[in-house]
């Protein structure tokens, strides 16, 4: 019933003690209708209305469920809205708080079991259902994050092997000289190492800065306390890790295309 | 009389080293005429190979004038010098500069292709350049198949490609060791038999006594010339050899 | 034989070539999405509100069509209006409303139907069976027959209200189920039937008697859609008209978050691209710097030089490019069927959309990318002094 088209019109109307009503703030932008108001509340265009109160202007709250929706949004007291509506005893939905440390799943199976015409469904199913295009997002970015993966380790790969390529020469000299290829090899893995997690660490600013950059866009576009990116512990760690990861690989790569070449070979004789 | 091929006048080169003006080449006069053989010779940094590079067009003087076959190479600008080194000088390089992509015969072909010269002429002219030096078998082969002493012929070879008034060489036999050396020094006495004119830059005693006429450097200048075995006024270049600069 | 050269030069480090390549087909597959994406849903839209032949939809007033229960009253009247407009061509009123079906289990299922008249209609495309002929026949979408355990042919009996304590019907008729169809405006998960109009305004008793959801509007071919637009508006004070152009607006505010990160991600593409590009060429500058200067001492043209080196770049951006549009597509298929899932959408909307001149561009943007990529390298080259190079070569 809270989606039943209300329309909003300011009006000087004088009548005793009016019901209050909130609105939320997109309205009270677009209506230009502050708290104190009068306004006339009505289900028709042009029809028969009631005159009320805005008692207050809500902001909305950090629901995935809302962030895209556009519409106005304006809370009445239950019998007032049930009243105005003509839709008598009449309920959408009931919210329903079980005792501490009661399994909400199975209140809401008894409830089920225990009467007809409605259905109970745990608040945890009911955020999987209303949460569903960020949960479509989730799936979009972790897949765009697997080809970000593959490309930065072609990308790593291919530095790393530059970088080893450049130094051909220098390390055929120190393998004449006498360095092991299991030194050139630590050396060469550890660079790549080194590099990668200076480079995560780097990534992990940036990244921070825009989550930042992200929320504060995001949360001015759809008016909503709502955070858009966090970068938690977790990811940066994992950020980290799988960095070092591709850096050893990369450099084990890199490093055994050089050791098994004869040094006389790397110095170009 | 024959023809003078180079004529370089009070040549000065000076340069910054680290702020510090350095008189790399200080008022250097020569003559090289047609199919003379001159070795420059002198201690480490007494700036005989500024003085090659100089007199190839490869860098330009502070002072002085350096004209070969009548034109002034230290005046013309950047596009000029580049096709004067690829039509009127031929370089040998010490470190012999292959480019390790190509075989033997495309290293000679590549000046010849930037001359535009068409590519039937060209392949033969490179067979027949590459027999001339002796690597007639091995056209085919890439310059890390070949030895240093077979990688410089092919290098010779190249620089001939377009038959240049002169033929310049810093230290030819300065990475080859004593057999190839004297080998390459004999291909070089034959090339100036045939006619090619000469310019090496040298540390190799046994090179420079083979040359036509020894210049000694010292601290960018002219120290000592000896002549060692002079031109006859005529020598008629022989009909085959590749060398030989064009009229 | 400078282009024999610079090929050469890449396939002497195969390894590296191939990791270049690999990295800028994978730069060009993120790029050709991202410019899919970008324009893909916008175009998939379009195509829908094209596909349904309206130019002009006719809302109560304030609203957007079906995004809330809200109808307009005098339906009739309102449609006779609009069909006097001398650029208006076809009128199509619709109302859209609940639909319980009893299934053979003896549940009552809901669904969304559509009022219509079929022969005005442009929001579903039968598949099976026949188009809509009598006011107690149905044309339902899969999803329906799914969930009731119906198939084209059956009877089954619907209502307009439903109440679940009493389980009781109001509104109640016997319908025949004539055709199955796919709806185009409508998520395929969503249940979905279609009735004569005149049917699903009677099943509702008074609530529903000659009210509309929508009406959809098609023009005369050359009508200023806009001024006819704002013409309908100002007719009837009960309804906002908005067209073509309005809709898509809306669907661009709707899902600007997919635009905006198909635009940085591009960017970045582009940007990882160029990156590979230069130091791959660079760095191939740098071996063979030593071969440059005496390309450039034997007399090689400073532009053929450049030419060589630039043409490294553009071949691998060119290859890579052309892997990357392969891949592209394939990993464009991948990400819409992730989207696919996107709630409140048709089923058959499209978040990527190949259009082969968007995507031409994007990748000869690349390759663009590549030849600037060459530029630095190449005039390092052309530009280095060569005997002095020589010299620190002969050192080195």
């Amino acid at each position: 019933m809270s989606l039943l088209p209300l329309l909003a019109f300011a009006a000087l109307l004088q009548q005793p003690a009016p019901r209050s009503i909130t609105i939320d703030e997109r309205l009270a932008d677009a209506a230009g209708l502050a708290v104190g108001d009068r306004v006339v509340l009505g289900t028709t265009p042009g029809g028969a209305g009631d005159t009320v109160r805005i008692a207050a202007i809500t902001r909305r709250s950090a629901d995935p469920s809302e962030v895209a929706r556009s519409e106005f949004r304006v809370r009445l007291h239950l019998d007032h809205l049930q009243t105005l509506s003509g839709s008598g005893d009449r309920v959408g939905r009931f919210a329903v708080q079980s005792r501490d440390g009661a399994e909400p799943s199975a209140v809401a199976a008894r409830i089920n079991a225990s009467a007809f015409g409605f259905r109970a469904y745990p608040a945890a199913e009911v955020a999987i259902e209303t949460s569903a295009t960020f949960r479509v997002v989730n799936r979009f970015h972790r897949a765009i994050g697997v080809i970000t993966i593959v490309a930065s380790a072609i990308f790593l790969l291919c530095i790393t092997l530059l970088k080893v390529d450049e130094r051909r020469r220098d390390v055929g000299a120190l393998r004449l000289i006498g360095m092991s290829r299991s030194s050139v090899l630590r050396a060469v893995v550890l660079e790549a190492s080194l590099v990668s997690l200076i480079g995560s660490l780097m990534g992990a600013g940036l990244g921070w800065f825009a989550s930042a950059v992200v929320n504060w866009y995001y949360q001015g576009v759809y008016t909503t306390p709502l955070r858009f990116a966090i970068v938690t512990p977790g990811i940066v760690l994992f950020a980290v890790l799988l960095s070092l990861a591709l850096g050893v690989l990369a450099g084990l790569f890199a490093a055994q295309r050089l050791v098994r070449r004869a040094p006389l070979e790397l110095i170009g004789r | 009389m024959r023809e003078i091929v180079l004529a370089a006048r009070d040549v000065r080169r000076d340069y910054p080293v680290a702020g510090e003006p350095v008189h790399a080449v200080r008022g250097i006069s020569l003559d090289v005429a047609a199919g003379d053989w001159v070795a420059i010779v002198g201690p480490s940094g007494c700036g005989k190979s500024t003085l090659l590079n100089l007199l190839g067009a490869i860098d330009r003087p502070t002072t002085g004038s350096i004209a070969i076959r009548g034109r002034d190479v230290a005046r013309m600008n950047d596009a000029d010098a580049t096709r004067f080194r690829l039509t009127g000088i031929g370089f040998v390089f010490q470190r012999f500069y292959l480019m390790p992509t190509l075989t033997a015969a495309e290293n000679v072909e590549l000046p010849m292709a930037e001359a535009k010269l068409p590519r039937a002429a060209r392949v033969a002219r490179a067979r027949e350049l590459l027999a001339y030096v002796g690597l007639g078998a091995r056209a085919d082969h890439r310059p890390y198949q070949l030895s240093g002493g077979e990688q410089q012929r092919v290098a010779i070879a190249r620089a001939l490609a377009n038959r240049p008034a002169l033929l310049l060489a810093d230290e030819p036999t300065g990475e080859l060791d004593a057999r190839t050396g004297t080998e390459m020094i004999a291909l070089f006495d034959r090339l100036n038999r045939d006619g090619t004119t000469i310019v090496t830059v040298t540390h190799d005693e046994e090179l420079a006594q083979a040359a036509r006429r020894v210049v000694h450097m010292r601290d960018g200048a002219i120290v000592d010339q000896v002549l060692r075995r002079p031109l006859a006024d005529a020598v008629p270049a022989p009909p085959h050899a590749p060398g030989t600069a064009q009229a | 034989m400078m282009l024999r050269l610079a090929m050469a030069t890449l396939a002497r480090r195969r390894a590296r070539t191939a990791l270049t390549t690999a990295g800028v087909a994978v730069a060009a597959a993120m790029l050709l999405d991202m410019v899919m994406l970008g324009s893909g849903m916008r175009e998939s839209f379009r195509g829908f509100i094209e596909q349904q032949g309206f130019q002009i939809r006719l809302t109560p007033r304030g609203t957007m069509p079906f995004d809330s229960e809200a109808t307009v009253g005098g339906g009739a009247a309102l449609v006779r209006a609009v069909a006097t407009d001398p650029d208006v061509v076809t009128v199509a009123p619709l109302l859209g409303a609940k639909l319980f079906s009893r299934t053979p289990g003896d549940s009552v299922v809901s669904a969304f139907v559509l009022g219509l008249d079929p022969a005005v209609q442009g929001d579903y495309v039968l598949v099976e069976g026949r188009d809509l002929a009598a006011d107690d026949e149905l044309v339902v979408n899969a999803s329906y027959l799914a969930a009731t355990g119906r198939a084209v042919g059956d009877t089954v009996q619907v209502a307009a209200g439903y109440d679940a304590q009493m389980r009781r019907v109001t509104g109640a008729r016997t319908v025949r189920i004539v055709g199955r169809a796919r709806f185009v405006m409508l998520g395929g998960s969503e249940r979905a039937a279609a009735m004569r109009l005149a049917a699903v305004q009677a099943m509702g008793g008074r609530d529903r008697a000659d009210r509309l959801s929508v009406v959809l509007v098609a023009t005369r071919p050359g009508a200023d859609i806009e001024s006819v637009r704002r013409r309908l508006e100002a007719s009837d004070a009960r309804v906002s008209a908005l067209s073509t152009a309005a809709a898509l607006q809306l669907v661009d505010e709707r899902l600007g978050y997919f635009r905006q990160l198909a635009f940085i991600l591009a960017s970045v593409s582009l940007a990882v691209g160029f990156l590979l590009v230069t130091t791959l060429v660079t760095v191939s500058v740098n071996e063979r710097i030593g071969e440059i200067a005496v390309m450039r001492a034997i007399g090689v043209a400073r532009w053929r030089i450049v030419a060589q080196v630039m043409a490294e770049g553009v071949a691998l951006s060119l290859v890579g490019a052309t892997i990357g549009m392969g891949l592209g597509l394939v990993t464009a298929t991948w990400l819409n069927g992730i989207l696919a899932a996107f709630p409140g959408l048709p089923a058959a909307f499209d978040f990527f959309f190949f259009e082969p001149a968007a995507a031409f561009r994007s990748l000869g943007l690349l390759v663009l990318c590549g030849i600037a990529a060459g530029i630095w390298p190449a005039w390092r080259a052309a530009t280095l002094p060569i005997a002095r190079t020589l010299r620190e070569e002969a050192v080195a």
